[in-house]
């Protein structure tokens, strides 16, 4: 059995939007301590880390350890419909395989959709010794990134014990954002050695606007030419982390 | 003749501009400035020697064939495309059945249809009378039909080229128009008589039938489909990438559904001074198109080097029109004919070099044909990317690297790493 509750909508709306953006057919790991997922996006270049345990929620019940497969998409234009404070309820009928969903605010809604067939994949996390480690806002974050797009489709996130820059070059145009050690934006940096690695802008700024609603700071961990790992820190530890592969241009 | 010719060519001084502008316009947006563009006029001085018509009524069998222009939109001219032929004209109307011939002998049958003219609101039929009435009876015909085309004056004008639509000849105001009895296509005439069914429904519904796309693109064009309250006349170069568009969006859907492909394969096909190598990666859908323009071809008459212009679309599609226009859509319906019959997914490149061969602009089908042609033939398959690379740089005059600078596709392919490329590392 498996039934758990939020008391505000918003929270589980966002998150369930920065899981769309890398997976429309999410299968989440449900155990007793918590609601867990993994998963990369088709092409492969980037991954979600996602654990909620059960004091995030208002209820959570869950008899023994099962897998459950949903449109991602499909319960975001559910959730869509639910306001600020309202709250929600998710059950899993397992004689159906559907899946329940009870809005409560001023009246109560009742939604069911199906469940798929989740995916026996299992994917392990990259291990990656970092170099870099920096702690910053999301909203500065937000901003370097929007700077870069203006220019380019890629940035180069480089890092000293000084200062975190982004560097974009597009075909004519090109940008330079630089945030200084002891800047409002960044919080905290260390750098074992200086590091530079590139990274596409599309998967970039998808992540970092859809994850900055659920979190205000984030931990960017990185290595020359090595996967970036964006660690969005969440209330009462619950964990958001992707990972993203870098571009590498060997011409 | 031929003094007419060289006269006419000395009269005329092109001068196309070195960035690439014309690439971008060809001919339709007046990029440059001048009202004419004078690329156009240039091509049709040598079709000079083609005889004007002398008189002001045309008796012939259309193929069928009509042409809704797009200039004043939505006050625009529609009409019938009738030659002074008695015959069977079928092939007129039909760049399905092209592929092979050369520019001379497409220009020479499509010279010969005589545009009638007819100014009409496009949503507003009923103000037009019985002129657009009958041109639509005509476009729906399965063969092709004897009219009548009594014009107010002589045709005038050379032949009309365009980068989209096919060419045909001089044209003139209609003063009245007579047609024969014209047997409907029953699957289109199903579709225009279902005033519920919605025009991109109907065509889809239309292609899965079989019926050939010019047939769909000629009936879409007068606004024999769709809602009855929306029904409107299309622009012929509008109503061919819509149609273009329409199908290969749904036949993308099915794509991206399939497995993937598992090695790295080249189609190629030259026709017309065009040639194409379709490079095909395993992986989710994705397309992209790039064309390079010769010095001395259409677009391109005076630069020194080839102007490449390209555009692209990841696995969720797009949503503006693409750069490089209607050629960027009948290419990518036709890879994708081709991944439907063999039920399979890949990322697709098309690239194109257009050749000094190509001296002037024949329509879009050409891309749409060429592209097919390629789709027919056996692959060459490789096992690694830099292989097919290198296959490719041995067939094309453009050296590789420009060609990896300017796709996005192919950049991704070669630098964007995975998240699996690090997971393995550490096993």
């Amino acid at each position: 059995m498996f039934k758990l509750k939020v008391a505000d909508a918003k929270l589980l709306r966002d998150m369930a939007t920065a899981i769309s953006i890398l997976v429309d057919e999410a299968t989440f790991q449900i155990t007793p301590e918590a609601l867990k997922l993994r998963a990369m996006d088709p092409s492969r270049v980037a991954m979600v880390d996602f654990e909620w345990p059960k004091t995030v929620f208002e209820e959570y019940i869950c008899t023994e350890p099962t897998k459950m497969c949903i449109n991602i998409g499909e319960l975001l234009k559910l959730l869509k419909r639910a306001g600020k404070d309202e709250v929600v309820e998710l059950a899993l009928d397992e004689k159906t395989g559907r899946l329940q969903l009870k809005i409560t605010g001023k009246y109560a809604r009742n939604f069911t959709m199906p469940t798929l067939e989740a995916s026996e994949e299992e994917v392990p996390t990259p291990k990656i010794t970092f170099n870099v480690r920096a702690k910053a806002t999301t909203a500065g974050l937000r901003q370097a990134i929007e700077d870069a797009e203006l220019v380019s489709d890629h940035v180069r996130i480089e890092a000293d014990n000084e200062k975190l820059v982004f560097q974009a070059t597009g075909d004519l145009m090109g940008a330079t954002i630089e945030i200084k050690k002891g800047s409002d934006a960044l919080l905290d940096l260390e750098a074992k050695e200086p590091s530079k690695a590139t990274f596409s802008l599309s998967y970039l700024s998808e992540i970092i606007k859809a994850a900055s609603a659920t979190s205000d700071i984030a931990t960017l961990e990185f290595s020359t030419d090595m996967p970036i790992k964006l660690d969005f820190q969440q209330a009462k530890e619950g964990k958001l982390v992707f990972y993203l592969a870098p571009r590498i241009e060997t011409a | 003749m031929t003094a007419d010719i060289s006269c006419g060519e000395s009269q005329i001084f092109v001068k196309a501009s070195r960035s690439g502008l014309c690439v971008a316009c060809k001919g339709s947006r007046f990029l440059c400035g001048k009202t004419r563009c004078p690329i156009i006029v240039r091509a049709n001085y040598f079709l000079k020697s083609i005889p004007l018509m002398q008189s002001e009524d045309i008796a012939g069998a259309s193929p069928p064939s009509v042409f809704v222009g797009r200039i004043g939109y939505p006050y625009v001219y529609a009409g019938p495309l009738v030659p002074p032929v008695m015959a069977d004209t079928s092939l007129y109307d039909l760049p399905e059945y092209w592929f092979g011939k050369s520019i001379d002998e497409i220009v020479g049958f499509r010279s010969m249809l005589i545009r009638g003219k007819h100014r009409v609101h496009v949503q507003k039929f009923w103000e037009a009378g019985k002129i657009v009435d009958k041109t639509r009876e005509l476009a729906l015909a399965v063969n092709p039909v004897d009219v009548e085309l009594l014009l107010k004056k002589k045709p005038r004008g050379f032949i009309v080229l365009d980068d989209e639509v096919q060419p045909f000849g001089p044209s003139a105001p209609i003063r009245d128009l007579l047609v024969g009895n014209a047997r409907w296509d029953h699957q289109i005439e199903k579709a225009y008589y279902d005033t519920d069914l919605k025009a991109a429904e109907a065509v889809l519904e239309l292609y899965q039938k079989g019926v050939l796309l010019t047939k769909i693109q000629r009936a879409f064009s007068v606004g024999a489909f769709g809602l009855e309250r929306n029904r409107r006349l299309v622009p012929t170069r509008w109503s061919i990438t819509a149609v273009d568009s329409t199908v290969s969006k749904a036949l993308m859907e099915k794509v991206k559904a399939f497995p993937e492909i598992c090695e790295f394969r080249v189609y190629e096909s030259r026709y017309l001074d065009n040639i194409f190598e379709v490079l095909m990666l395993p992986g989710k859908w994705s397309y992209e198109a790039i064309e390079a323009w010769y010095p001395g071809t259409v677009w391109n008459p005076s630069g020194r080097s080839a102007v490449m212009f390209s555009d692209w679309e990841g696995f969720g599609g797009r949503t503006t029109y693409a750069e490089i226009g209607g050629c960027y859509y009948a290419a990518r319906l036709a890879v994708c004919e081709n991944l439907v019959k063999e039920q399979r997914q890949a990322a697709v490149i098309v690239l194109r070099e257009a050749h000094p061969g190509y001296i002037m602009p024949v329509g879009v089908w050409q891309v749409r044909e060429n592209v097919r042609n390629a789709m027919r033939q056996k692959p060459y398959t490789f096992k690694t990317l830099e292989e097919a690379l290198q296959f490719i740089a041995s067939r094309f005059q453009i050296p590789i690297q420009r060609w990896i600078m300017r796709s996005e596709l192919l950049k991704n392919a070669l630098f964007q790493k995975k998240i699996t490329d690090f997971l393995e590392k550490v096993r």
